[in-house]
């Protein structure tokens, strides 16, 4: 737990003894502060060296560099076009970018309705378009049940990536009107003779943009490896990323597996620099200005 | 006949409502209109694919057959309720999820507090790198925790090195310590995440007010900081549950000796295809995280949600 609160300055008036708290707290806290960051970065930094390592044999790997890894997790050269991720990457960025468009269309205008009006259950409704309903799995199961057809289809997939991660949509959407008068832009634009919809779809969302644009890249970043609903309805064919790798992960050599793996990292890393650009200070629905 | 009168003109009146709401001819009806409008797209999806789906999945854990949705039966109900593994599959889930919540929250107060309060180089570089593993899957969180704790793993490595001790007994990746650690790796950065939008608004003349009276920096913390925060804390704690209890590839792949409620699910299906004990077990997953949320927020404010 923190237990440390202090200015930026140094203890004003404080002379002779020095409180334990002031000694001991920052220290505590700042160690726990670059812990964290240790144990969260240091196997991201690992895994992407090691996919250009020869062996991994020791503490260390060692042997470097070669890209014997990456061709194969890349179906480049010798290796055979079954064992690598592009076919499966292409299907799965299709179906992201499906998901993602899928998402602006009903994000952005219940996010809009939830920020300007006030209307009957307006909170529950909040509560149900910025909280994920219901877990990956659980509704891989059921929509194995309800559309026996077509769960696993890309249609199935891009429906099911839609609902468990419009709440991200959502929400960056609403941090980015929060930020806005919109009860003044609207009548503004109406009463220059702009009708509703006109008013709505010029005005409204280009204001919003930043967010759309936000919620977007979130959204897509994560239905492009979404793990808990593509295992319980995929068919195998074509073989979602996500499921190749778990493949990668549950099988091949430990190398491979970085590999695999680092190709979604420079996924995510270029995600982040995008977001970034659009006023999100790291990959979170908040928006900062 | 009263009740009839009345039902009859409940009916009228929502008729004359649903009239308004597609021909309007107030403002008050053309906003109402609107509202529906722009709901309506969220709904459809929210009904096709969550409401349905779930409806059948219901049906599904009282189908006769195995295959389909076919004849009633109460079994899977009737093990669920009286077969004390579920039981302790439900506890397990619940202790370990709150554990690792709590972990993560602690943790994320930390680092929000020195990301807020200290001027530290190279915030952005630290808030982009706590909120990279929010976009990772569950089963990559796993990985990591392999390259941390497994039998190459780095930690182990290190260990075995100058323990001189074998890193196969050193490793402890799928062990309960390196599940937790997986957990944690996956909570803390949606915790600091939320806990940053708590910290944004807190009021800062209240501590230099606190401070210029003499309280030293932990008095202030205690006293002045952590009530302000503390709606924040809630809300982070919920939240961080419910990611917490939706957690499955990381169990998946590192197994720990701990059987949750997702990873049961699964082995319901993947062993014997038992579609009705799956369906009861989901059924009550999902009444139990409504339920929890909806009782948990109404102690905070949802405008303090953010994932």
């Amino acid at each position: 737990m923190a237990t440390d609160q202090s200015p930026s300055e140094p203890e004003p008036f404080e002379t002779g003894r020095i409180p334990l708290s002031t000694l001991f707290g920052r220290p505590v806290v700042i160690g726990v502060l670059l812990l964290s960051l240790a144990v969260l970065v240091v196997p991201i930094v690992m895994t992407f060296v090691s996919s250009f390592a020869e062996s991994a044999t020791g503490a260390l790997p060692t042997g470097f560099v070669t890209l014997e890894h990456w061709r194969k997790v890349l179906g480049l050269g010798d290796y055979g076009v079954r064992t690598n991720a592009l076919p499966g990457l292409t299907f799965s960025v299709a179906i992201a970018t499906a998901g993602m468009v899928l998402n602006v269309i009903i994000g952005v205008p219940i996010a809009y309705a939830l920020s300007r009006y006030d209307f009957y259950a307006d909170d529950w409704v909040n509560t149900f378009a910025i909280l994920p309903l219901v877990p990956g799995i659980i509704l891989g199961i059921a929509f194995l049940r309800t559309y026996p057809e077509n769960a696993g289809s890309a249609f199935g997939l891009i429906v099911g990536y839609c609902l468990l991660k419009s709440p991200y949509m959502v929400l960056t959407v609403q941090s980015s009107f929060q930020s806005m008068d919109l009860q003044q832009l609207e009548e503004s634009a109406r009463s220059l003779g702009a009708s509703w919809p006109r008013t709505f779809l010029t005005v409204i969302i280009p204001h919003a943009k930043q967010g759309i644009l936000a919620g977007s890249i979130i959204t897509w970043t994560l239905a492009a490896a979404e793990f808990n609903f593509t295992y319980m309805v995929h068919t195998g064919d074509p073989e979602p990323f996500s499921m190749f790798l778990f493949r990668n992960i549950s099988n091949a050599p430990y190398l491979q597996s970085a590999a695999a793996i680092s190709i979604y990292f420079l996924i995510v890393v270029a995600a982040i620099l995008v977001l970034q650009g659009v006023g999100n200070s790291g990959f979170t629905t908040v928006q900062e200005r | 006949m009263s009740t009839r009168t009345s039902v009859t003109g409940s009916i009228q009146q929502a008729i004359s409502r649903l009239q308004a709401v597609a021909s309007p001819s107030t403002e008050r009806e053309r906003e109402q209109r609107r509202i529906a409008l722009l709901s309506l797209p969220f709904f459809l999806l929210a009904i096709f694919a969550g409401f349905v789906p779930l409806i059948t999945m219901g049906r599904m854990s009282l189908s006769a057959d195995r295959l389909s949705n076919e004849g009633w039966s109460t079994e899977a109900w009737q093990t669920l309720a009286t077969d004390p593994t579920y039981w302790w599959i439900g506890f397990n889930t619940l202790w370990f999820a709150a554990a690792a919540t709590l972990v993560s929250v602690a943790v994320g107060v930390a680092i929000t507090h020195a990301l807020e309060k200290y001027s530290l180089p190279g915030e952005r570089l630290i808030v982009a790198a706590v909120s990279f593993p929010i976009a990772l899957p569950g089963i990559v969180v796993a990985f990591m925790v392999i390259v941390l704790l497994g039998r190459q793993g780095l930690l182990t490595q290190t260990v075995a090195v100058f323990s001189g001790r074998s890193a196969i007994d050193l490793a402890t990746a799928t062990t309960i310590g390196g599940l937790f650690l997986g957990y944690v790796y996956s909570l803390v950065p949606r915790a600091t995440m939320i806990l940053r939008g708590t910290y944004a608004e807190i009021n800062t003349d209240a501590e230099e007010a606190a401070r210029s009276l003499g309280a030293n920096s932990f008095e202030t913390f205690r006293n002045v900081t952590l009530p302000e925060i503390r709606p924040g804390i809630v809300a982070a704690c919920i939240l961080v549950f419910r990611s917490a209890l939706a957690i499955f590839g990381t169990v998946l792949i590192l197994q720990g000796g701990l059987v949750v409620v997702t990873l049961r699910l699964d082995r319901e299906l993947s062993v014997g295809f038992n579609s009705q004990m799956a369906g009861a077990i989901g059924i009550v997953y999902v009444a139990f995280l409504i339920g929890f949320t909806f009782l948990g927020l109404k102690f905070v404010d949802t405008n303090r949600v953010e994932v």
